[in-house]
């Protein structure tokens, strides 16, 4: 219907939106050009905190980190996708199975990073018992770089196989079967149906599940902040970096010419998604 | 041959899931000589009931759990109904500018929270809320995906709803409240259970608002445990189980709301 009054409808939304995300983002691009803290009035200066921070060897060890940090999309994509595969069939344990690989996902991230922490610990900590049993000798998992990465980026993909999971089941949903039952009737080994029909149709649910997790990746804090709390800043990732500029420095200018690059990173990413989806439609 | 690959790997995974959580509240339930047992014990020989007390005890534990359900309450109703009102009216009106409207409501789904917490900041202080709990609720709740899934909630509903109501003298606000809103209620309901997940495991924001320790939410307290207790873990996992069973209730009762939700594409 035509009426003015929708604007009423939509002011708590837009107001709220406009205040708290619209405005910030367009504030921290002006802040990341100003020397900015709590303590002095803030002043212009160009491009000066980004010279700061790509001389400094923190930085761009974060960035290097962050950057590293999307190579679990892959493998994120490669189970979930095989366990989406798996429970796709309606059986007596699908419901049980999707349950239980869904509650690493609706579990908070800072009890994720308790319960791996402790499982992670270095004296009698259970994985290295665990692996001592295969006779090998006790890892640093939290201490050791880049061991600790790999320490991280496991808990990262335990807590996101439900998710991209479920998101997989919902593509898998809406493929018609025909084909796949047509190229069994054809001799088609259960390979060859994957590859040959159901990537291909799968193709905006992959593109949706390598974005996400990409750009999911490259804004990790939580599992650092919690896990591996006392590693050195170059072990740890770039809103690490930023919550300490802004938050233990307070230095907002640097902070929010973190930002800028963070933003520019997962643009990238949901650009090109846009961009895939457009070619699709 | 096939059948046994496949559950052998589904039981493999879901153990790998599952089996964590069970560490957790085993830890949880070990008295001190246990905890650092070599090797380490599933079960434990007696079990240390008084974790759980500790953990209440040592910590302002019920104030930060008060917070957090304070923060989950205010945060879901504000998110559902902001967004069930911005919904209807993009779906059900036309009028000048709203395409306009609808580009920022996309655009707001493309800014990554982590990064805009230093303006918020400050606005949070100017606004004089720094600190409190409606310095955690209120920057957060509108948000982009939620309007986004009302909104295409509301297109499904049939015109002719609408124009009969409106025939019959409905007015606009009656028109949503009492005819158009219960017919989202599955929608509502997805949105709220996801809202209150991301509300309840919240972390970083609260992180950043929140100074006073009563005023924790028992995510920011449980970090806060987690520094002070490093060598009293016991303490750690009863606070992390007490935590945790809210959402573990919420998930088991829910979860075609959560399979509905995650097939609607929202959530993360």
């Amino acid at each position: 219907m035509r009426n003015n009054k929708a604007y009423y409808f939509l002011l708590p939304a837009i107001v709220l939106l406009a205040l708290f995300v619209i405005v910030p983002m367009l504030q921290i691009f002006y802040f990341s050009f100003l020397k900015y803290n709590l303590f002095e009035e803030s002043k212009f200066v160009f491009f000066k905190n980004y010279k700061l921070l790509f001389a400094d060897s923190n930085f761009r060890w974060t960035l290097f980190n962050s950057i590293i940090y999307i190579l679990v999309t892959p493998v994120i994509m490669f189970v979930s996708l095989m366990l989406a595969l798996l429970v796709r069939q309606q059986t007596r344990f699908t419901k049980f199975f999707r349950a239980s690989l869904f509650l690493p996902v609706v579990t908070p991230i800072v009890i994720v990073g308790i319960i791996w922490r402790w499982i992670f610990t270095e004296e009698n900590g259970l994985l290295n018992y665990l692996l001592s049993l295969f006779s090998v000798n006790q890892l640093h998992w939290l201490t050791n770089y880049p061991l600790n990465i790999l320490s991280i980026m496991l808990v990262v993909i335990w807590r996101g196989m439900g998710y991209y999971m479920m998101l997989f089941l919902a593509g898998l949903a809406v493929i018609p079967r025909e084909q796949e039952e047509a190229s069994r009737l054809d001799g088609a080994n259960k390979f060859q149906q994957i590859y040959y029909i159901i990537l291909p149709m799968l193709k905006p649910t992959l593109i949706l599940v390598f974005v996400t997790s990409a750009t999911s990746a490259i804004k990790l804090f939580t599992e650092i902040y919690t896990i591996i709390p006392g590693a050195p800043m170059n072990n740890k990732t770039l809103v690490a970096y930023l919550y300490q500029q802004s938050f233990e420095r307070f230095d907002f200018g640097m902070g929010s010419a973190v930002g800028v690059v963070i933003f520019l990173l997962t643009f990238a990413f949901s650009y090109t998604n846009i961009k895939l989806m457009e070619r699709e439609a | 041959m096939r059948k046994v690959l496949k559950y052998g790997i589904l039981v493999l995974f879901v153990t790998a899931a599952v089996f964590p959580f069970i560490w957790l509240l085993s830890t949880s339930l070990k008295g001190a000589e246990e905890l650092f047992a070599f090797p380490p014990k599933l079960i434990p020989n007696k079990l240390v009931f008084e974790n759980y007390s500790g953990a209440w005890n040592s910590v302002p534990f019920g104030t930060y759990l008060v917070n957090s359900v304070l923060i989950v309450i205010f945060s879901v109703t504000l998110n559902v109904l902001i967004a069930s009102l911005a919904g209807f009216a993009l779906a059900r009106f036309k009028f000048k500018g709203r395409e306009f409207f609808f580009l920022i409501v996309l655009a707001s789904m493309m800014v990554p929270k982590e990064i805009i917490i230093i303006p918020l900041y400050i606005i949070v202080l100017k606004m004089s809320l720094a600190d409190t709990l409606a310095g955690v609720v209120i920057p957060f709740a509108a948000d982009g995906f939620s309007i986004f899934l009302m909104r295409q909630s509301f297109m499904s509903i049939p015109k002719e709803i609408e124009e009969a109501a409106l025939v019959d003298g409905c007015s606009l606000p009656r028109l949503w409240w009492s005819i158009m809103a219960p017919m989202t209620k599955a929608s509502m309901a997805t949105l709220a259970i996801f809202s209150f997940i991301g509300a309840w495991g919240d972390f970083l924001w609260p992180l950043v608002v929140l100074k006073s320790p009563e005023n924790y939410t028992l995510q920011v307290g449980l970090n806060y445990m987690l520094g002070t207790f490093i060598n009293n873990y016991r303490y750690v996992a009863a606070g992390a189980v007490l935590t945790i069973i809210p959402v573990v209730l919420v998930f088991l009762f829910m979860q075609k709301y959560f399979e509905k939700g995650l097939f609607a594409g929202i959530g993360k």
